[in-house]
């Protein structure tokens, strides 16, 4: 189910919450979990069965890891299983076919016999839930958190249905508590509900209509530079309005059934550097990149070169769980290099001499960039793209037609009020989130009623989270 | 009481309002229709991926809140921000485009399918060729230009005047065909230089302004051009059935703005008025009609409706063909199927052959990559031909 369906908003969403506060608090795990399987399975009732098999086996996992006179060898032969049972699963799933077709490619160019390729369905949002799992595990093995105490609970975590999909990446050890108690107010529930209209209109009115801008540029034949760097722009404003507007979202059903989500994100596109980009974008996937992968890996404790590497391993690895693309491969790479050099350079970016617009300028233009590559469907399209963003290719003939479909008085209404919005200091979620006054009562209620007319209008509306 | 004093209650309130609202008063007037209330539908079936989908489908679509405000919405967008949603694109000077047709335009270009592919329009074209040649009948073959093909000025002041463009896949299309000697009709080369040579009138625009289909000007271009081809290649010779053309003015609101489905719009916009000319037989001034004993098949989709099976009638691009061949023909004619869906009609009436010497298949540029049922092998029936 998606948040921004019919479905979810006048069906799932007041029965799930009718029950779940018909229920006396000791039940509402349970509830949380069999509403979030019926979530989850909407999309293909197979998934939940999956999701159910991982669950079991990691609770179990846990179970070995702190039962009582377990040696150290036991916990880290249990802890080690259970990380490559999970990382096998989400390979399989994901990486599976990646990895066939580029065997594949090899192969023929040697000239040697290709084998069949198996069509592996990817089921959705299994990278955030066996990211959940894996961080309740290491938490578990290296004591930073406590075991479940029931399966209920550990199921409740894993399922939560507001962050199972496409975050925030919550750690077990960060819901534990308020798994086990958690309170119900008013002010609570009514900044739920804020932040979640927020999240809500950020999807529908801003991320979908500069999604139709950015795939009308990315899908064309030879576009002209003018027209590459707007739908570059277009997919920036895009994939930001409809992740951050997926974590609001998130972050206000949480509230609405009384848990607390960090905040994902934190004005990125206003960073001065790629290191404050990556403190301020996704803060929940990098912050569990920095605990589990790169302080794995040695961190900074190993030398300076150790560090660069790091890093650069990183975010190579970051690229690759945001899918089973080279794209995302180069991607990762781009940001852990740029990530390398500032850190070579004390945490400075290359252009900090620049005044503070200067340097936001800058990052944001290599985030553009990286878009291009995160975007592109091959990297054949993104090279492609990339010439056009430069000028260096002639510009095709039917090209001119673009700037009909493009430059729209509504499309191009939506693109200023995206650069204002992300420009300006105010932040959609700490404003929703600072306390339900009547003016912001007044001002979220037609948002709110403008957005669901507008989802009622509105044939494109895809998560692109989705897809990682 | 003193809970309605404070906004956290009453956004609640209203929020809760408006997400159980809408479907309690769905189930209200469900309940009050005889065919049951939709969305208890969902215990009466296998929970598959494919019956939730189709589930879901059905109560968005009988959603009586996004049925109410949809259409408003879409006009509020027509009207303020010159938006034409999913289906409609606002040209310059009062025409508009067929957004999908323009998608198509823009697409990347892709490579040919592979050979048996059931979506390469290559392959099925010229098997199509290869049967028809087995039973002794001549193929045509006619691509209609879209109108951003002709008309890319009226669409973004960015386009050169008078210049058409073709997109990269009917360019790839069209030159594939040729070496696979299969006769194809050029209208984009037809139309390019009869806007060069003609002023920009109204009356000469070869396209409807609001539609997605070409003017009776278009059609009588085209017409000519088929009846030369066909004369050229010695297919048909001239007939004996001399047809006159008489005037007649139709209004017509444009199916580009017929396809947003919004009344509002509707009435908002002023018809065009279509100055169409009916072909009359000489002899006895009964209007065009087709005659099962005609040489001459005319496969297609709604360009050869139009005009013709729609008001006035006997005004379309077959009646203008008749009048050139001097004799009748026979059609079949499937809207928005020209790709597969009008040989799949042909294969199941067969009879449709008997006797022809010649087919000319007329679809729309765009279908090359959106036709409906993609562009399938249809192997005919044996013992029909010409």
């Amino acid at each position: 189910m998606v948040f921004t369906t019919q479905i979810f908003v006048f069906y799932f969403l007041p029965l799930f919450l009718l029950v779940y506060y018909s229920l006396p608090f000791h039940r509402r795990n349970v509830w949380i979990t069999l509403g979030s399987y019926i979530f989850y399975g909407w999309w293909e009732p197979w998934f939940a069965c999956l999701m159910l098999f991982t669950t079991v086996l990691d609770f179990v996992w846990g179970k070995v890891i702190t039962r009582p006179g377990a040696t150290r060898v036991q916990r880290k032969f249990a802890v080690l299983a259970c990380v490559v049972t999970n990382l096998s699963f989400l390979g399989f799933f994901k990486y599976y076919m990646f990895a066939a077709e580029t065997l594949n490619e090899m192969l023929a160019v040697v000239g040697a016999h290709q084998f069949r390729v198996l069509q592996v369905v990817l089921p959705i949002g299994i990278s955030f839930y066996t990211f959940h799992s894996l961080t309740y595990i290491i938490d578990l093995y290296r004591g930073h958190a406590t075991p479940a105490k029931s399966f209920s609970m550990f199921s409740a975590f894993v399922a939560l249905f507001p962050d199972l999909v496409a975050g925030p990446i919550i750690r077990y050890k960060t819901l534990a508590a308020q798994l086990h108690e958690r309170e119900h107010t008013v002010s609570r529930f009514a900044s739920g509900v804020a932040i979640f209209i927020v999240g809500f209109a950020k999807k529908i009115l801003l991320a979908n209509p500069c999604g139709l801008v950015a795939d009308a540029v990315f899908n064309a034949a030879n576009p002209c530079a003018l027209d590459a760097w707007v739908g570059a722009l277009a997919y920036a404003f895009q994939i930001y309005f409809d992740f951050c507007g997926y974590s609001d979202m998130a972050v206000g059903l949480g509230r609405m059934l009384g848990f607390e989500f960090l905040k994902n994100f934190d004005a990125p596109y206003r960073s001065e550097s790629i290191t404050d980009l990556w403190r301020r974008w996704h803060i929940s996937l990098s912050s569990v990149l920095r605990d589990y992968l790169y302080i794995a890996l040695g961190g900074n404790r190993k030398g300076e070169g150790r560090t660069y590497f790091n890093l650069i391993v990183v975010m190579l690895l970051g690229g690759l769980w945001h899918g089973a693309k080279w794209n995302f491969v180069l991607w990762g790479a781009f940001h852990g290099l740029l990530l390398a050099a500032e850190r070579w350079r004390g945490k400075r970016s290359f252009y900090d001499a620049l005044p503070r617009p200067g340097r936001i300028a800058l990052t944001f233009l290599l985030m553009l960039f990286s878009w291009v590559l995160f975007r592109a469907d091959n990297l054949t399209a993104a090279t492609e793209y990339f010439r056009a963003m430069l000028g260096l290719d002639a510009v095709g003939s039917v090209a001119p037609l673009l700037g009909a479909m493009i430059y729209t008085p509504y499309h191009l209404l939506i693109l200023a009020l995206c650069a204002v919005l992300l420009f300006q200091p105010l932040q959609a979620h700490d404003w929703a989130q600072s306390g339900v006054t009547w003016v912001r009562t007044a001002l979220v209620v037609p948002l709110f009623v403008l957005s669901l007319t507008a989802m009622f209008s509105q044939a494109f509306n895809p998560f692109l989270y989705f897809q990682f | 009481m003193h809970r309605l004093r404070n906004p956290q209650w009453i956004l609640i309130l209203i929020f809760l309002g408006i997400i159980a609202s809408v479907p309690l008063i769905q189930i209200v007037i469900e309940s009050r229709q005889d065919d049951g209330v939709r969305v208890f539908e969902v215990f009466s079936q296998a929970p598959t991926a494919a019956n939730l989908r189709a589930y879901e489908r059905g109560l968005e679509t009988a959603n009586w809140a996004a049925g109410l405000s949809r259409p408003w919405i879409h006009f509020a967008q027509f009207e303020w921000l010159e938006d034409g949603g999913e289906k409609a694109m606002f040209g310059q000077a009062g025409w508009y485009f067929y957004k999908p047709g323009l998608n198509y335009m823009l697409a990347r270009h892709q490579s040919a399918k592979a050979p048996g592919d059931t979506n390469d329009p290559i392959a099925a074209i010229v098997d199509f060729r290869d049967q028809l040649a087995a039973r002794g009948i001549h193929l045509l073959v006619m691509p209609v230009p879209n109108k951003e093909s002709i008309y890319p000025d009226r669409l973004t002041l960015r386009a050169t005047p008078l210049s058409g463009v073709m997109a990269p896949r009917t360019r790839e299309v069209l030159d594939m065909l040729r070496a696979a000697n299969v006769e194809v009709i050029d209208l984009f080369n037809e139309y390019g230089e009869a806007r060069r040579q003609t002023r920009s009138t109204p009356e000469d625009s070869l396209y409807l302004a609001q539609d997605t289909h070409w003017s009776p000007a278009g059609v009588d271009l085209a017409a000519k051009a088929v009846a030369r081809r066909l004369e050229e290649l010695g297919w048909a010779q001239p007939g004996q059935v001399d047809y006159s053309g008489r005037s007649a003015h139709v209004q017509r609101l444009g199916d580009i703005l017929r396809m947003m489905q919004v009344p509002m719009i509707e009435r908002r916009m002023d018809p065009e008025t279509v100055p169409c000319v009916q072909m009359v037989r000489s002899d006895n001034g009964e209007l065009y009609k087709d005659a099962p004993t005609a040489e001459i098949l005319v496969l297609g989709d709604s360009f050869m409706r139009i005009y013709q099976q729609d008001e006035p009638t006997a005004a379309g691009f077959i009646a203008h063909l008749a009048k050139e061949l001097k004799q009748p023909l026979i059609s079949l004619v499937n809207d928005g199927g020209g790709s597969t869906l009008v040989r799949q009609e042909l294969r199941a009436r067969p009879a449709f052959l008997k006797n022809r010497k010649v087919v000319l298949w007329e679809f729309v540029e765009r279908d090359i990559g959106l036709g409906l049922e993609g562009w399938r092998l249809v192997p005919l029936p044996q013992g029909f031909g010409g």
